[in-house]
């Protein structure tokens, strides 16, 4: 009898055993012994926990869209309401970490309608900040922020980044009104001084033609070459300002995710 | 006194007893399966298997090889193999079942397919030949197999009847489409495309169907050259060399522009033609039979 008792494997022990192995970070080995658990539950007990924790190892493991697939499938086997406000709650997490923003807004307003406490709304808040900075709408993100306590860090870097990002629009309606000026305003001197010379030098040969009433020569000059350089210099001011924001938000996020100790996607 | 003594202990074996059945019967309780016996771990993997889990589904199987021996199992592990891309993991495993074995002909065909979807169709082409641990129940597939090759990679196609009347009757009028499409590809000439452009320039990339960029190159070299002219003939000499130079450099990359454009063209016949071939082949799996035991 003792035997036959030591060589049961229930449905608990397997559990655990693919608990231990997700607490270890062997996600690996920790969705396989998850799976076998699922698939001999008839009873499916363990139904949620199980894929629940499929889906936060498939997200470990960069595996986003298994991640959420697995997330699916715990929800629909989620009999309470905090456990079903939790995993929307991931698969918005794995939405952002996709990028899929809007998707994750369309989620965060569906949880909104459904989850009126404040507990609840607050998180959804936090969520929503979060969102909008893998949005790259940190200004956006600051203003969620705000109405939550205890998000004094977040608030900070959101109005750090907006307030040390370029605005590509004044790049390029400066550079429209002075050749070079949206690349000297973005810190790219070289580029800027040769944008000005260019667009001095083929300005002055276009008008001095129409002075000159060689008014064809005039056309062909501005339109086959001062244009196209000008056209260049604020398309360059867009790109460098678009560049060096990219740059400022991924070293943000590189900061958040390596130092930020509360909830991150 | 004796009876005193004997009742309890009678009683106490049968209360054992009672216990011991009542384990016997919790045994069968859900919360009570053993997961790790061999038959469970063959059907955790053939769900695994299912669910196109296949690098599981091969843990699975090959521990359960170690103990029992089954070569359904041995042969759903090369398949595993196959399915993830680690061709030389599935052949390997696949000549493990060429002899002695019920899935010997099967194994032997499923090795010639790993081996074509290595894409080395010259080696492959010759394996056929040698007929090496041929599958001679398959021969007419493993043939087939070989012919589709030659709509495949470069080499010369096949006399017309014989290649076409090696696919099924169904089949052959689009075999013998994509088998005219591998004989005459509509490409343009690169060479064509330059010439027209040094005669007229624009024209061979209006040949190759870049309409738009014919045109524009027609007008840039056409001005650069009308305004080149007129400066040389208003003694505007510095100009007129600057003008003249630029009007050189249009008129020289619209002739190497054609070029291109006709040699981006052709690529682009060769990607449509191999993509609708493949997606024929994968609808029709390659003209393979599909295996019930895989199932």
């Amino acid at each position: 009898m003792i035997s036959s008792i030591s060589a049961q494997y229930n449905l608990e022990y397997q559990y655990n055993l693919a608990e231990r192995l997700f607490t270890a970070g062997d996600y690996y080995d920790a969705i396989t012994e998850y799976k076998r658990l699922i698939f001999f539950d008839s009873e499916k007990k363990y139904s949620y926990e199980a894929n629940f924790k499929i889906g936060q190892s498939y997200k470990a493991g960069a595996k986003l869209d298994e991640s959420i697939k697995y997330f699916s499938i715990a929800l629909q086997n989620s009999n309470e309401r905090e456990l079903e406000f939790n995993t929307k709650i991931e698969i918005i997490k794995v939405n952002i970490l996709r990028r899929t923003t809007l998707r994750a807004f369309e989620l965060l307003k569906d949880l909104e309608s459904s989850f009126r406490t404040t507990e609840k709304r607050n998180k959804i808040t936090y969520w929503k900040g979060w969102t909008y900075i893998f949005q790259n709408e940190w200004a956006l993100a600051s203003i969620e922020f705000q109405k939550l306590d205890n998000c004094k860090e977040l608030i900070n870097i959101c109005e750090f980044v907006e307030g040390e990002k370029y605005s590509v629009l004044f790049a390029k309606l400066i550079s429209y009104i002075l050749p070079g000026s949206g690349q000297f305003y973005t810190g790219e001197y070289l580029s800027g001084t040769m944008s000005l010379a260019w667009n001095f030098l083929l300005g002055y040969y276009s008008i001095n033609a129409f002075v000159e009433e060689r008014v064809f020569d005039g056309i062909v000059i501005s339109n086959l070459l001062w244009f196209r350089f000008y056209r260049g210099n604020y398309q360059n001011a867009e790109k460098f300002a678009k560049n060096k924001n990219n740059k400022l938000y991924n070293k943000q996020l590189e900061y958040l995710q390596k130092n930020f100790i509360g909830d991150k996607p | 006194m004796k009876n005193k003594i004997k009742y309890p202990i009678i009683l106490y074996i049968a209360l054992l007893f009672l216990i011991s059945s009542v384990k016997g019967i919790c045994q069968n309780n859900v919360s009570e399966i053993n997961v790790l016996t061999l038959e469970n771990r063959l059907m955790f993997g053939n769900y695994l298997y299912k669910e196109h889990d296949y690098l599981r589904a091969i843990n699975e199987f090959h521990d359960y090889l170690r103990f029992e021996n089954n070569d359904t199992i041995r042969f759903k592990a090369a398949d595993c193999f196959h399915k993830m891309g680690r061709l030389d993991e599935a052949a390997d495993n696949y000549k493990g079942l060429f002899f002695n074995s019920t899935l010997m002909s099967e194994a032997r065909l499923a090795y010639i397919k790993s081996k074509f979807d290595e894409r080395q169709f010259a080696s492959f082409r010759n394996l056929v030949v040698q007929k090496t641990n041929f599958a001679e129940k398959y021969t007419h597939e493993i043939f087939r197999l070989k012919n589709i090759t030659y709509l495949l990679d470069n080499t010369f196609l096949p006399e017309r009847n014989e290649f076409i009347e090696s696919f099924p009757q169904n089949y052959r009028t689009d075999i013998e489409n994509f088998y005219n499409r591998k004989l005459h590809p509509e490409y343009k000439s690169p060479v064509y495309a330059s010439i027209l452009s040094a005669i007229i320039p624009g024209a061979g990339k209006i040949y190759t169907g870049n309409i738009g960029d014919g045109i524009t190159s027609l007008l840039f070299t056409g001005v650069l050259s009308y305004l080149s002219y007129t400066n040389f003939d208003n003694d505007h000499k510095t100009r007129a060399w600057v003008f003249t130079g630029l009007a050189g450099y249009f008129y020289a990359g619209n002739i190497y522009g054609s070029a291109a454009s006709a040699h981006i063209y052709n690529a682009d016949v060769n990607f449509t033609y191999k993509s609708d071939l493949e997606q024929f082949l994968n609808s029709v799996n390659y003209f393979l039979p599909e295996f019930g035991f895989l199932k």
